[in-house]
Parts: structure tokens; C-alpha cells; sequence
């Protein structure tokens, strides 16, 4: 605990008066979580070349009661037929392993997520998986493995392209398109049938927005830096939770109180999550029955308060980084 | 600062750099009881953000009626302001009158002085925003006045009156210490000079000034004028 609250979020609390008491009992939920994974998963036999690394709340560092154990087991080099451990070894260790029909619960081969970056190789499933794997995730085992290919997928963002004192454009550019396609697979997704609207729009209100804001922000900031010291900060970064990110930029850009309020709708979200009855509420509402839940009236207060302070944070025309959010997020 | 980014002139007027801001309603004297000519007068100022304003308990039935017949507003932030004079009917029935407005709204205004039973006004939870009062009331002025009120509102949010901090002091201290009380409640800001009578009137550049430190403390909630904002000359 003494830890989280030295973070750039704990920071942020201080200065801004505020608890977030959820954000924090979540940090401490996802440590002890993450020990007990790292035991269990670590008798597991290895390929020299596998990871096996925790995503979404996990990486996030915001588990709840009710998280489910999204992971990929990552593997360096190419495709191959046969990975140690297999995804039914894994599954069977998790309290809660997803469905293998998804990004998720499957091996990830690094020379997909490295190589591939744009065209048609670069599907839908490998974009998601390398921002996944870049903005919110978490080795368990293979820690070598794992730190390799982030820096192997770094290496191709920032390559000789970036320019000193600019935003890397190629990340940046990768960054908008995968918030883009997340939001326009929302729409997709309530077309092909309208099961979990309510608990996919509260998200996307929240967590997917925080994700995003916790890559785009470091990202945008990249323009106080050399391409030395960038890449550095990029790093470090990328290497806290997204609400450390965010605080770090608040603060940063003296905005405690805009900061304060922003994190503290998220924490209140973050608390909700782990209420099953709201949860629930969540899952069952539709877009026709949204205006009747009390659950979603929250969510929709709460998603506007957490927008409101990284807008605030992004575009108001008395700090520097507007002036990068406009020459840079656009166009 | 290094970097190769657009400059802007630091000199600017923050209201003018502001973007989520917005009209009251309350200043439109001349559109009084004409609710469609006061939102369009409110559209021209912003498309952001609005507040309805029934100062006087007379004007809610007609701006209940004009919202049933319009379901949707133009505007991204609306908040209602209750009404602090004309009082005639018993609290129960203007809470249950208000609360016909919770679904539309972001926020509903009230002064804390004129609120007695404190109790009835819990159902109108994360709706109800308390604003802070100037220096001619009896209560709801400072922190101390104003931490009794949301005592009883844990969710209800703050309305900042800065030209109401101003009339308490001068020096901009209360403004300081209400925003440190209250800031995680902050959802919006009445934005106004104050006359010598301490009625609101088009905020002058002086005040602009005085008042920036404490605006910078704000950026994330919508500015509402409560009175015409300046235009440019030109």
C-alpha cells in the first residue's frame, strides 16, 4: 500500500485531497492476485521462448471481484504447431480463463506482433492484441521473454522516423486507430446482437477510455524530449498502469484539481465493478432501456467527469500540451 | 520549453480560450416567459452548455411545459436552476417539481438558504447542485455555511458563484478555500462581475484578471454566464 501511494496516482491523491480508495484496494487486489498467479503458473513447463502474460484489469493493475483472467501465452519468433505451456494448461490454472474464441486464451507468436504492423497481415485480432500487450499487460512467467518483445515492438514504433521534440507519429497514428476500432467494433458487435450493450458502452465510457488516454497522453507529452530521452519516457511510461500515466500527467501539467476530479469518477466506477447487482444492471440494460437503469445513469455522469478533466487536461488552451493535441491529433 | 508547437499570446482572455461554456437563461430579462427565444439566445452564446433558469417559482410550470413539448435540447451540459424567490407552494411539492427535471438535466441549481428541510432534497442525490451565496444572505456563503448543507448531500455537487466568493472577499481567499472544500463536487461555474448593489453584470476585464487564478482551477466544468458575456468590439 505504502508503495501505491508514492505512485504518481497516490501524488495526485495527496494533492488533489482525494481517497480513491477503489483504485487503490485494486492495486493491492491485482499484487496479491498476480503472486499467486506467478506461483501457480510458474510450475507449469516452459518453451525457452513463452511468457505467459495477464491483460486487460490485470495490466491495469485494477482487478476487481469480478475480473475475469484474460491472457495470451507469448511466444518469441514465429509460428509454430506445438507451445509449452498450452493454452488448456493455463486455463485449467485460472480461476476465471476466457473464452478461446477471442483476442484472448491463445498463443501470440512476437513476429506477428512486431512485423505486422499495418496492412493486411495486421488484422483486427493482431492490432489488438499488440496494443493489449503494450498498454495493459503483465508477465506472470518469462519475464525475459516478455521484456524483449515489448522492446522489439518499441524498437519498430520509435525507429529512425521519429523526430526529436515531435510526438512519434507511426505510435501515435497506431494508438487513434485502435481506440477507432474499438469503438466502431462496439457498433459492429451491437449489430450482430445487442447481449452485454450496457456492460460493453459502460466500459468504453471508462476502462477502454482510460486505456486509450494512458497511451495517447505519453505519447502527446513526448514532445518536451530528444530521441534519446524518448524512447526512456516511453518506457517508463508504458511500464505503470494507465491511471499512473494520467496522474503523472496532471500533475505534471499542474492540473491537480481538473485530475482529482477526473480519477475520482474512475475510482467510483472501479468500486461499482466489483457490486454484482451493478454489474448485472449493466449486462441486462439495452440502448432501449438505458434512460430507465440507475446503473447507467451513473455510468453515463461518471464517463462524462472522467472525459471532461482529460479534455480539460488535453485541450485547454492554457497549457502547452493543447497546443500538441492540435497540431498533432488530427491530422 | 522546447518542442515545435503553435504558440498562442498568454495574454488571451481565459473565457475567451474556454471552451465548455454557457448561457443562464436568467439574464434574458427581455425574453422572460418565451423559453424557445431564450434557448436560442442562450445558442448563440454557446452550443455547449446551458442553464434554465426559474428563479422565480412561476417559471417552472411554464419551463416544465416547454421541455415536454421539446425532448431534446442542443446543448451537450443543461442544468436548471430552482427557483430562489416567489416562493408559494410547500418544499415537498417543489422537490417532486424539480425532480420532473432530474431526467433532462446534468444538474439542478439551488441556493442553500432558501432550502429548510434539507431531507426532502435527498432524492434529486447526484442532481442536486448546491451554489454558494454572496454577502447580502444569511448562509450557504463560505465553507464553514456550506459544509452544513452538504452534510446532508453526500452525492450532490457544487456550484461555484466566483462573483458571489468575490462579494464575501475581495481578495479572492474564500474563493481559494471554497474550491479546496468543495472541489471534488465542483460540475460548474457562475461566471459574472457584480454590481454595487451585488446583482450580476457582464464581467469586466478587471475582475477577468482578479478572477483567473481560481478559474484555472476549473477548466473541466462548464463556465455558465449570468450575465451577457463581452463581445469583441469588432
Amino acid at each position: 500500500m505504502e508503495a501505491s501511494r508514492q505512485s504518481p496516482l497516490g501524488r495526485l491523491a495527496e494533492l488533489a485531497d482525494r481517497d480513491f480508495p477503489s483504485l487503490f484496494a485494486a492495486r493491492e487486489r491485482s499484487v496479491g492476485g498476480l503472486k499467486k498467479r506467478r506461483d501457480d503458473l510458474g510450475k507449469l513447463s516452459h518453451d525457452a521462448g513463452a511468457s505467459i502474460v495477464l491483460m486487460g484489469s490485470w495490466g491495469r493493475a485494477e482487478v476487481t471481484t469480478e475480473s475475469d483472467d484474460d491472457f495470451m501465452v507469448l511466444v518469441y519468433g514465429e509460428e509454430r504447431a506445438e507451445v509449452e505451456p498450452s493454452i488448456a494448461e493455463v486455463s485449467g490454472v485460472l480461476d476465471n480463463p476466457p473464452g478461446s474464441q477471442g483476442i484472448f486464451a491463445a498463443p501470440v507468436y512476437s513476429e506477428n506482433l512486431v512485423q505486422n504492423i499495418g496492412l493486411d497481415d495486421d488484422d483486427n485480432r493482431n492490432l489488438s492484441r499488440r496494443m493489449l500487450f503494450l498498454l495493459e499487460s503483465t508477465a506472470v512467467s518469462g519475464d525475459d521473454v516478455y521484456r524483449s518483445v515489448r522492446a522489439e515492438v518499441l524498437d519498430r514504433y520509435l525507429d529512425e522516423s521519429v523526430k526529436p521534440y515531435r510526438p512519434p507519429r507511426f505510435l501515435l497514428n497506431d494508438l487513434v486507430r485502435y481506440w477507432r476500432t474499438i469503438c466502431v467494433d462496439f457498433a459492429g458487435k451491437e449489430r450482430e446482437g445487442r447481449d452485454k450493450w450496457g456492460l460493453r458502452n459502460a466500459k468504453l465510457r471508462t476502462s477502454r477510455k482510460v486505456l486509450f488516454a494512458g497511451g495517447l497522453i505519453p505519447v502527446l507529452e513526448c514532445f518536451r524530449f530528444d530521441r534519446e530521452p524518448m524512447r526512456e519516457f516511453i518506457e517508463r511510461q508504458f511500464g505503470m498502469p494507465p491511471t499512473d500515466r494520467i496522474a503523472q500527467a496532471f500533475l505534471e501539467n499542474e492540473a491537480t484539481d481538473e485530475g482529482g476530479r477526473a480519477l475520482a469518477a474512475y475510482d467510483e466506477f472501479t468500486g461499482r465493478m466489483n457490486d454484482r447487482e451493478f454489474r448485472q444492471e449493466l449486462q441486462s440494460v439495452s440502448r432501449e432501456t438505458a434512460d430507465d437503469s440507475a446503473a447507467f445513469s451513473d455510468v453515463r455522469r461518471i464517463g462524462k467527469e472522467l472525459q471532461a478533466g482529460l479534455l480539460a487536461l488535453l485541450y485547454e488552451p492554457t497549457r502547452e500540451l493543447s497546443k500538441v493535441t492540435r497540431d498533432y491529433m488530427i491530422f | 520549453m522546447m518542442g515545435s508547437v503553435t504558440k498562442s499570446d498568454p495574454r488571451e482572455s481565459i473565457v475567451k480560450r474556454h471552451h465548455p461554456v454557457g448561457a443562464s437563461t436568467g439574464y434574458m430579462q427581455s425574453l422572460r416567459g418565451d423559453w424557445e427565444a431564450q434557448v436560442a439566445e442562450a445558442w448563440r452564446v454557446s452550443s455547449f452548455a446551458i442553464e434554465l433558469s426559474a428563479l422565480s417559482e412561476s417559471e417552472l410550470p411554464s419551463l416544465a411545459e416547454y421541455l415536454r413539448q421539446t425532448p431534446s435540447l442542443p446543448f451537450r451540459y443543461v442544468s436548471v436552476h430552482g427557483p430562489s424567490k416567489g416562493r408559494q407552494m410547500g418544499e415537498e411539492q417543489l422537490v417532486a417539481s424539480l425532480a420532473q427535471f432530474a431526467r433532462l438535466a446534468d444538474g439542478i441549481v439551488m441556493h442553500p438558504d432558501t432550502m429548510d428541510d434539507l431531507r426532502l432534497y435527498r432524492p434529486l442525490g447526484h442532481k442536486l447542485l448546491l451554489e454558494n451565496m454572496d454577502s447580502r444572505k444569511p448562509d450557504g456563503r463560505t465553507p464553514e455555511e456550506l459544509h452544513r448543507a452538504f452534510e446532508e448531500f453526500p452525492e450532490a455537487g457544487f456550484c461555484f458563484d466566483i462573483a458571489h466568493a468575490w462579494s464575501i472577499d475581495p481578495s479572492m481567499a474564500v474563493a481559494n478555500e471554497l474550491l479546496d472544500s468543495f472541489r471534488g463536487r465542483l460540475r460548474h461555474v457562475h461566471l459574472s462581475s457584480l454590481s454595487e448593489d451585488l446583482h450580476h453584470v457582464s464581467l469586466t476585464e478587471e475582475d477577468e484578471e482578479l478572477f483567473s487564478p481560481v478559474l484555472r482551477r476549473c477548466l473541466d466544468v462548464p463556465w455558465i454566464f449570468e450575465a451577457p458575456p463581452q463581445t469583441d468590439p469588432t
